[in-house]
């Protein structure tokens, strides 16, 4: 029994890894169904990977249980030799040439791959974003359009459209991966990365995959793939939605979704929602009391974007202590 | 011979069951205390890991939040590389290689017991930071700027300051082991032992301390700089003010992944001797897996920024990486071939020290495996910083180094002290081990390709997210439960001295160390035989065999 085990282990192994080729992408054996064309082309080579590797882990785990099996003692005694085979020449060196050769091939078809992966297609008219990752949360400033807008946490771009990131942080290092529609690529302080993605229709969603603080695990972001229309739509209105937002996006992370509190301080009932520039400076400069620290969420922002956060909070936020609630 | 080494101690107190053991400077008493050390390390970042899995078990848990769980994962990560699989590898290689070589001691005792001590004091100050103001360090074990600069809204208070220090002092403890082992390996071989008649875990440690000797001053001054940061306004880190981040994670990995093959070559040299005796034959090809070694170590110190792809270097720095990282996948793929070999056409015993070789190459094979996926820079775009990532070192670490080094202890514990490990529970925890270990970090990979990134403390999606991480954390605890019947073995042989007695040499095996007695006396040897092959014990059973009576 001990000595079937492993083979038991190694069948279930494989069962699970052609289980996993056979319904492409879902469960966990690929990466997520792409909906971008570099998120495809990566797929692909993972596939080639997959294909090479898996053979090579059969090989390998079979023979070790062959060998387990047919050459296991059957009670003979320790000081019984097995042959003495000291080496092999030829067959040493066919297993040093053999893996040169696999990854030959993994390497060529990488850089046959790598321009559909690394460089966007050419488009009549590519969207471009600047992607700012921020303590924590994503923000989108859509920089093609004739007035500036911006967005909090959800990307609007049209489906069909080649998408040009710059990526950039102010902060600490963060790491914009949206896995259907491609790989990740970190935003440094000091520097600017690039990427970009054409989606189908539909809603992706990923999320900061560089540590980056407290809140890492609450860096989401969504981008929405939707028609042109709905995109102008948004460019048109933003400033309708900015306050809401700025504070579903990042002030209710720390201070809850009702300004309750929870990692930072309860903030429903101070009246500094109601003074729009003491409001600004601290949201602009972040806190270093003793109480602990705010990060300078809103360094970047603008002053429209200060006034509708203060006219969203004083609305729909603050509660003057000592109103009662609900009625 | 006995009794006059110990005038070495001519002040009594120095004799004393304790005392003894604060003042040693042998080296077998100080691999046996590197090792004791080290395993207590690894319960308590064992412990760590466990409060991890049981806030990742389902989605939406408040168990772990936030910072403890950045610094519990932390110290996790820094705990397990620095205090465990480092200095219990440097045990292993300080009891064994004079033993293997037919040596007296170390070439420097002293300053091999100062390694030692080092390595303690640098232990307690990682840990000591629990108790700093703003807790531990959680910046992760790279500890990237800016988020371990010390800023209001990073890394305030002085846990980083305690990493940094700990991290200084670990350092200095494995240079100065890495030189006492270069220094022995190339003076101290007994006559006729030349270069390839030598243990091939004597080789490995040879390459080990000097890949450690070249990697481990490019982290010393990482760590430097940004303690100057920190503490007295420098800003080399500091983008703002001119400093670079990149040139951290260079400096880093310069270090970081050289020391991954720090972490695993004394294991293969392990997996190198114990797989031969158990299957009765002679290691394949010699002479493949003594220069495979040196490829690896090689190598290793031209792949670092494997590490960085995602940060935008230039393509033709992403292909040159690539590229070196798969030649590394050649003479590893020669090592783990010439271990199947060695198996073959053999005698295989399944001892305990067996099971674990053998699960070392079953695991270890996963673990290459999936090291090629992310040496192809696109895809490693997908797959970094995941939980893919998270599975694969775990392969590597664990499934490699751990069960490398747990198969050491229970082939070596016989000649460490003299009694033999009990078999059975040996190979309860072999099983449960090797099936916990492949619940725990199996579906892992699964999770990184759904795309859950690592160092998260929660995560939202219910169904297939929640079954494997529940599945993971399960396993967990089932290598928890492994690990009791480890300490209960231990704790059976040495301490209810229920372990058997242990002869020279129990396992009939081929080098020197099985030629004194279990355990050794301090001086090791009377005499040692000439050597003539690489397997002096078994040409010495063969002489005696073949005198006439």
């Amino acid at each position: 029994m001990r000595r079937k085990l492993p083979s038991l282990v190694v069948a279930v192994l494989v069962a699970l890894a052609t289980a996993g080729v056979a319904t492409a992408g879902n469960g966990g054996f690929a990466p997520v169904a792409p909906a971008s064309p570099n998120a495809t082309h990566i797929q692909s080579a993972y596939y080639l990977i997959l294909g090479f590797t898996a053979a090579i882990f059969i090989l390998v785990e079979a023979l070790l249980v062959i060998f387990i099996v047919k050459y296991r003692s059957r009670g003979r005694s320790r000081a019984v030799e097995g042959a003495q085979v000291h080496g092999h020449t030829r067959l040493e060196l066919i297993w040093t040439a053999f893996p040169v050769v696999i990854l030959a091939i993994i390497a060529g078809f990488v850089f046959y791959e790598l321009p559909n992966i690394k460089s966007a297609p050419a488009a009549a008219n590519p969207i471009h974003i600047t992607v700012e990752g921020h303590q924590y949360y994503w923000q989108f400033d859509y920089t093609d359009s004739r007035t500036h807008a911006r967005s909090i946490g959800t990307l609007h771009v049209p489906a069909g459209a080649v998408v040009d990131l710059k990526v950039v942080s102010p902060d600490v290092i963060h790491s914009w991966w949206i896995p259907a529609l491609g790989g990740k690529i970190q935003a440094i302080p000091g520097r600017t990365n690039h990427t970009w993605f054409q989606a189908k229709p539909g809603s992706y969603d990923g999320q900061c995959a560089q540590l980056c603080g407290v809140f890492h695990a609450s860096m989401l972001a969504t981008v929405q793939a939707g028609s042109q229309l709905s995109y102008l739509h948004y460019l048109a209105t933003w400033q309708d939605t900015i306050g809401k937002q700025i504070w579903n996006g990042v002030c209710a992370t720390c201070h809850g979704n009702l300004g309750q509190g929870g990692y930072g301080p309860a903030i429903a009932n101070n009246s500094l929602l109601t003074h729009p520039v003491a409001l600004s400076g601290i949201v602009h400069n972040g806190v270093t009391g003793t109480q602990g620290a705010m990060p300078p969420v809103g360094d970047t922002w603008t002053p429209e974007e200060f006034k509708a956060l203060a006219s969203y909070v004083r609305k729909n936020i603050y509660k003057p202590a000592g109103a009662t609630s609900g009625g | 011979m006995a009794a006059r080494s110990e005038a070495a101690y001519p002040v009594g107190w120095k004799n004393g069951r304790v005392a003894s053991w604060l003042v040693t400077v042998d080296h077998k008493r100080i691999g046996i205390l590197y090792i004791a050390t080290s395993l207590v390390w690894f319960v308590a970042g064992g412990i760590l890991a466990l409060l991890m899995r049981a806030q990742l078990a389902t989605p939406n848990e408040t168990f772990l939040t936030k910072n403890s769980y950045n610094e519990v994962m932390t110290m996790h990560g820094t705990t397990m590389i620095f205090l465990v699989v480092i200095p219990i590898l440097a045990g292993f290689a300080n009891f064994l290689v004079p033993l293997m070589i037919g040596a007296r001691d170390m070439a420097f005792p002293r300053l091999n017991a100062l390694s030692y001590w080092l390595f303690v004091l640098g232990g307690i100050v990682l840990w000591l930071s629990w108790f700093s103001k703003g807790g531990a360090a959680h910046a992760g074990w790279w500890s990237y700027p800016t988020l371990s600069e010390n800023f209001p809204w990073t890394s305030p208070g002085h846990g980083q300051d305690y990493w940094i220090l700990s991290i200084h002092i670990l350092s200095l403890s494995s240079l100065l082991g890495a030189i006492n082992f270069i220094v022995t390996i190339h003076n101290m071989r007994a006559p006729g032992m030349t270069w390839m008649r030598m243990p091939l875990f004597v080789w490995a440690i040879e390459t080990y301390a000097i890949v450690l000797l070249v990697a481990l001053p490019a982290l010393s001054a990482a760590v430097t700089l940004l303690l100057l940061d920190r503490t007295v306004g420098t800003h080399f880190f500091i983008p703002s003010q001119g400093g670079s981040i990149v040139l951290y994670q260079h400096m880093f990995w310069f270090f970081g992944h050289p020391e991954v093959y720090v972490m695993v070559l004394p294991v293969f040299g392990m997996i190198s001797e114990i797989l031969p005796v158990f299957s009765r034959k002679p290691i394949f090809g010699y002479k493949a897996i003594a220069f495979s070694t040196i490829a690896i170590a090689f190598f290793s110190m031209l792949v670092w920024a494997h590490h960085m792809f995602t940060t935008g270097l230039p393509v033709g720095l992403d292909s040159f990486f690539m590229l070196s990282s798969m030649i590394i996948a050649v003479p590893t793929g020669i090592k783990i071939f010439n271990w199947l070999a060695t198996t073959w056409r053999g005698n295989l015993i399944f001892d305990t020290p067996m099971l674990f070789a053998l699960g070392f190459i079953a695991l270890f094979t996963m673990g290459g495996l999936s090291g090629i996926f992310l040496a192809a820079f696109p895809v490693d775009w997908q797959l970094n910083d995941s939980y893919y990532v998270v599975a694969h070192f775990h392969y590597v670490l664990f499934g490699g180094s751990a069960f490398g080094f747990f198969g050491g202890l229970y082939y070596w514990w016989p000649k460490m002290f003299g009694r033999m490990l009990d078999e059975r529970l040996g190979k309860w925890h072999f099983w449960l081990l090797f099936v916990g270990f492949n619940l725990t970090f199996l579906p892992q990979h699964m999770l990184g390709l759904l795309g859950m990134v690592r160092r998260v403390y929660t995560y939202h999606h219910g169904g297939i997210w929640e079954v494997y991480n529940l599945i993971s954390s399960i396993g967990s605890g089932v290598m928890a439960v492994a690990t009791l019947v480890f300490l209960v073995n231990v704790w059976r042989t040495n301490f209810l001295r229920k372990g058997i007695r242990a002869g020279n040499d129990p396992w009939l095996a081929d080098t020197l160390e099985w030629y004194t007695t279990s355990p050794p006396p301090p001086h090791n040897f009377d005499s040692v035989p000439y050597v003539t092959s690489a397997r002096p014990l078994r040409d010495l059973r063969r002489r005696l065999a073949e005198q006439p009576q």
